[in-house]
């Protein structure tokens, strides 16, 4: 019990914030997914217990299925886009070069800026033009002869609008992802380059064998992040696409659907399946993190 | 096996610091040469040029009589051992050993047995697949080493390997480096910063202070014969004795001013070092601490001419040795050399700079009852003195 | 970023060792820089349309003219914008300033007791904390704004700020905790010989040397509760008290607002963070350098 009185006071420090996160977190999650088995449909709050009417409703949802394929195809884009820009910028920048303090900034300042200020400019680039007038980025392509990647439609055609849609993001997020490589590559000791350069390796070599290696976790934290922002993705969604079904994603059609169609159970439902898409990323990482935290 | 030539090379920074000046060495075949010195004094550098690490600024670096100043470090068919081991953290030991050879397109099967051979050599079989991180210090080392011989390369190059362990295994994978290095008979330069490293295992030692080489010797040579009084001071542990005092002449020969007494000096000595020249000048005197005997309490034998009393500041029981301070009535040495000899971490019992009077080091019998404030005589052996010229720091010769 | 989309800071790379003593590879760098280049520009594109077309009449506004300078700079669509905005701008500030202090306060001391008078289950809570970071903020939003309702909670920023101090707490503990890990454990062991209390630790010996930490929380939380957009849209039904992100949308979404007071809007809106990140990116970098992020 003395050493009670050491760390009671700690955990009374605390209190307030686990409370607060049990009630805040867990406990309106709970309450979410009690909605969410509710007849809650209409403006009327009703907490009948529907059980999963609202999940099965979603399932024959021709909306809630185009939702789910366009979150599967700007998720594969984004994270593929953003892993590979971030890991060539920092490819780049790793063995240093004269204004790498310079570069850093310009690479990682989209930070600074909300995706709805960076939608208001990518709509407008992405945007095709009514007519026969090219849009800002068909411009581009124009002029420098990649005419063949002007897309007439952009994020308006039904197939690739999503993917179109990742630019924005890896625009966004390319920079840190280059962050996080570019600690990975700078944490490997010079000594194990040096060593694998006289073990007979060339440059090539030496980033196969022993850099990439190094490298792996980094990429496993980088898609466990790149993962769930982009399940969660709503911000850029709206600010570029609005309610539109074409670029429609979960995030957006439960916003959509418990202000216009006031269909809170269904709204839930979404929301409690984006929660359980995103745990099923995150949890075994917390995990994995944890451990390993505790090993060191 | 191949010899190592270096001419006049050199490493020059940017902003104008040298790390390395004009070093000049020929490291025979089959030769364990030790490059010893105080940290930053470019041992490290110097290696670091042979292996390819860092370019050559000027110079010429031959290995095995070709010019390798342009050659990329993979192709110097060099192996290096370094201070902190570097392996390769995903890979097993046997992986680790077997790099070089995989890389060199060495056939599955004769890369597995050339492993075994290396593991064996350095009883580290039962090691192969586990990782590094599973590894103690001096597991870890002899993958290192492993690492490098199975390449059986021109010439082996060590840096510090040693000075990630602690004391007792030092000693131990000293003696059994050397007898590796002697088996394989493969040309090896090996840099530490300790003195008694350098004394055991090289063939011949190579003394650096701020990227100078200072001396090239058989470690005895260095030892009995330092070329300055910085080598004089850095090498031999406890360190030798150091003072400034003037030669004097006189009907019996050349003595040594010691405050109210005066040491002389043997005649072969006195013209092999070219004393006469020196006579009423001020010298700088060395004597090491084991050719400076307590005698016990109050007299004892020995020629009385040689004798000093002491006065008893500080007694150090060893087990093995007995060390004795006192001091002495006259100046201690000033330079640049000495300084730095004394500055280096390793020399705790360096004699204390500064004082009045210069603190000496005696050696007494292990179980004389010494203690301090006690009043005795120490004999030296004026056999063994050593002279230096307060100006140039040089050793005197004739 | 808005803390609706929490990405955790990133880990700043430490400097390249001397980068003079890399003298392989210098026939690439004239590549590299290359390649640095266009990826510069690539990144930068969107801004120049952005400042460029805030500066243009509009006649001159269209889609096919994107990239041109304007011909007649005015900055009619400035004053357009900040008329739209400027009170939105305002009710931006009283949401983030006191989110923003608020929540790293709070985050310096959970911080704190969990990695430095810790207690036992300690990482537990932590961890349940850091759950929170992760999770879909639409599946709270429903029951938070019925919440709100229930306790007659004061409408519009208040429920803004309330909400982004709760919900920041496990990116501010993050934070801190990391931070304060690097701070030698000894430090603690020598205030509990001076019969230091905890808050008296934490006042004396933490506080002081919490700067770096301090200065990558406020950026990054001001940064995200700034450019936040879910919780504002599900949280504040009247426009009047919108933040600017919310303004912002709504006013470019609009069908008759012109391209280039959208473009003012969205550099307007953006300001604040941009000058930030300008000013104090480089505290940002060092407070990261410092431990405040491992992972």
């Amino acid at each position: 019990m003395k050493r009670a009185r050491r760390w009671g006071p700690g955990l009374l420090l605390v209190s307030p914030s686990i409370i607060l996160i049990g009630i805040f977190v867990y406990g309106l999650i709970g309450w979410n997914v009690k909605v969410s088995l509710s007849n809650w449909r209409e403006a009327q709050h009703t907490t009948k217990w529907a059980g999963l009417a609202a999940y099965r409703d979603l399932r024959h949802d021709a909306a809630w299925t185009e939702n789910v394929h366009h979150i599967l195809l700007f998720t594969a884009t984004f994270i593929i886009g953003a892993l590979l820009v971030g890991l060539t910028l920092a490819f780049l920048l790793e063995k240093g070069v004269r204004g790498e303090g310079f570069f850093r900034s310009i690479y990682l300042f989209p930070m600074a800026i909300s995706f709805i200020a960076a939608g208001v400019v990518w709509r407008w680039l992405m945007n095709p033009a009514p007519g026969d007038r090219a849009s800002g980025l068909n411009v581009v392509f124009d002029k420098l002869g990649l005419g063949f990647l002007g897309h007439q439609q952009w994020y308006l055609d039904q197939r690739t609008g999503m993917a179109a849609m990742a630019m924005p993001a890896v625009w966004a997020l390319g920079g840190y992802i280059m962050a996080l490589y570019l600690a990975g590559f700078r944490g490997v000791p010079e000594e194990l380059r040096e060593a694998a350069r006289m073990d007979g390796a060339s440059e090539l070599r030496v980033y196969r064998h022993v850099v990439f290696p190094h490298l792996r976790p980094v990429t496993l934290g980088a898609l466990i992040i790149l993962g769930h922002i982009s399940i969660k993705v709503f911000d850029l969604i709206v600010a570029i696409g609005g309610k539109q079904l074409i670029t429609q994603v979960p995030a957006v059609y439960m916003w959509i659907l418990i202000y216009d169609a006031r269909d809170y159970a269904k709204g839930a439902a979404i929301a409690t399946l984006l929660l359980i898409g995103i745990s099923i990323l995150i949890v075994p990482y917390l995990i994995y993190t944890v451990r390993s935290e505790r090993r060191t | 096996m191949a010899e190592i030539v270096t001419k006049e090379l050199t490493k020059r920074y940017p902003n104008g610091v040298e790390a390395v000046k004009a070093l000049s060495l020929e490291i025979r075949e089959g030769e364990l040469l030790v490059l010893v010195g105080p940290s930053g004094c470019g041992k490290t550098t110097a290696l670091r040029m042979i292996a390819g690490l860092e370019e050559i600024s000027s110079g010429d670096l031959y290995i095995g009589g070709r010019r390798m100043n342009d050659v990329p470090e993979k192709d110097r068919d060099i192996a290096m051992v370094f201070q902190s081991y570097a392996l390769y953290p995903h890979m097993t030991v046997a992986q680790n050993i077997g790099f070089s050879l995989r890389l060199s397109g060495v056939p599955k099967r004769e890369l597995r047995q050339r492993v075994k051979e290396t593991a064996r050599l350095l009883a580290i079989e039962n090691l192969l697949d586990r990782r590094p991180k599973q590894l103690s210090g001096g597991q870890r080392q002899r993958v290192a080493m492993g690492r490098a011989i199975i390449r059986q390369p021109q010439a082996f190059l060590m840096d510090e390997p040693l000075s990630n362990l602690d004391a007792k295994l030092r000693v131990a994978m000293r003696g059994e480096i050397d007898s590796l290095q002697k088996r394989l008979g493969v040309t090896t330069v090996y840099v530490t910063h300790d003195q008694v490293e350098a004394m055991t295992m090289g063939d011949r030692v190579a003394v650096l202070l701020d990227g100078v080489l200072q001396q090239v010797d058989t470690p005895t040579d260095v030892y009995d014969r330092p070329a300055n009084l910085f080598v004089a001071g850095f090498i031999g542990s406890p360190p030798m004795n150091l003072a400034q005092t003037t030669v004097e002449g006189g009907e019996d020969g050349l003595a040594i001013r010691f405050g109210e007494h005066a040491i002389p000096v043997p005649r072969d000595l006195a013209s092999e070092r070219g004393l006469d020249a020196w006579v009423g000048k001020a010298v700088i005197v060395g004597i090491r601490p084991e050719d400076v005997e307590g005698t016990g309490r109050n007299g004892g034998g020995g020629d009385r001419k040689a004798t000093l009393p002491a006065k008893i500041e500080r007694v150090e029981a060893l087990g093995a040795s007995l060390l004795g301070y006192f001091r002495v009535d006259v100046e201690a040495p000033k330079g640049g050399g000495v300084a730095a000899a004394v500055a280096d971490e390793e020399l705790e019992d360096a004699p204390l700079i500064g004082a009045s009077g210069t603190l000496f080091c005696a050696t007494f019998e292990p179980r004389s009852a010494i203690r301090v404030g006690d009043s005795v005589e120490v004999v030296i052996d004026a056999d063994r003195l050593h002279f230096f010229d307060p100006e140039t720091e040089t050793a005197l010769s004739r | 970023m808005s803390t609706a989309s929490a990405v955790p800071p990133a880990p700043l790379p430490v400097e390249p060792a001397s980068w003079w003593r890399r003298t392989r590879g210098s026939r690439a760098q004239p590549l590299k820089y290359a390649g640095l280049l266009i990826f510069g520009v690539l990144i930068l594109m969107p801004v120049y349309v952005l400042i460029v077309t805030s500066f243009k009449g509009i006649a001159e506004t269209d889609v096919s003219h994107a990239w041109t300078l304007p011909h007649v700079w005015t900055v009619a669509a400035w004053h357009t914008a900040w008329n739209d905005l400027s009170p939105s701008l305002a009710n931006s500030f009283k949401l983030a300033i006191p989110a923003t202090i608020i929540s790293t306060v709070l985050g310096s001391l959970n911080g704190f007791v969990l990695s430095k008078w810790r207690f036992p289950g300690a990482d537990l809570v932590f961890t349940f904390f850091l759950f929170g970071m992760f999770i879909p903020y639409q599946a709270v939003m429903i029951p938070l704004t019925q919440l709100f309702e229930d306790v007659n909670f004061p409408a519009g920023i208040p429920r803004l700020v309330f909400a982004h101090i709760v919900y920041g707490i496990p990116i501010t503990a993050l934070i801190f905790r990391s931070y304060y890990a690097t701070i030698p454990e000894e430090l603690m062991e020598a205030a509990r010989m001076d019969r230091a209390g905890m808050l008296r630790t934490y006042w004396s010996v933490i506080l002081p040397l919490s700067a770096p930490a301090f200065v990558v929380a406020l950026i990054w939380q001001f940064t995200s509760i700034w450019n936040d957009f879910l919780f504002a849209v599900f949280l504040i039904n009247d426009p009047a008290s919108w933040p600017v992100t919310v303004a912002l949308n709504n006013e470019a979404g609009s069908l008759v607002t012109p391209y280039n007071v959208s473009m003012a809007g969205a550099l307007l809106a953006s300001l604040p963070t941009l000058v930030v990140y300008i000013l104090l990116g480089r505290y940002f970098v060092r407070g990261l350098l410092a431990g405040s992020l491992k992972g």
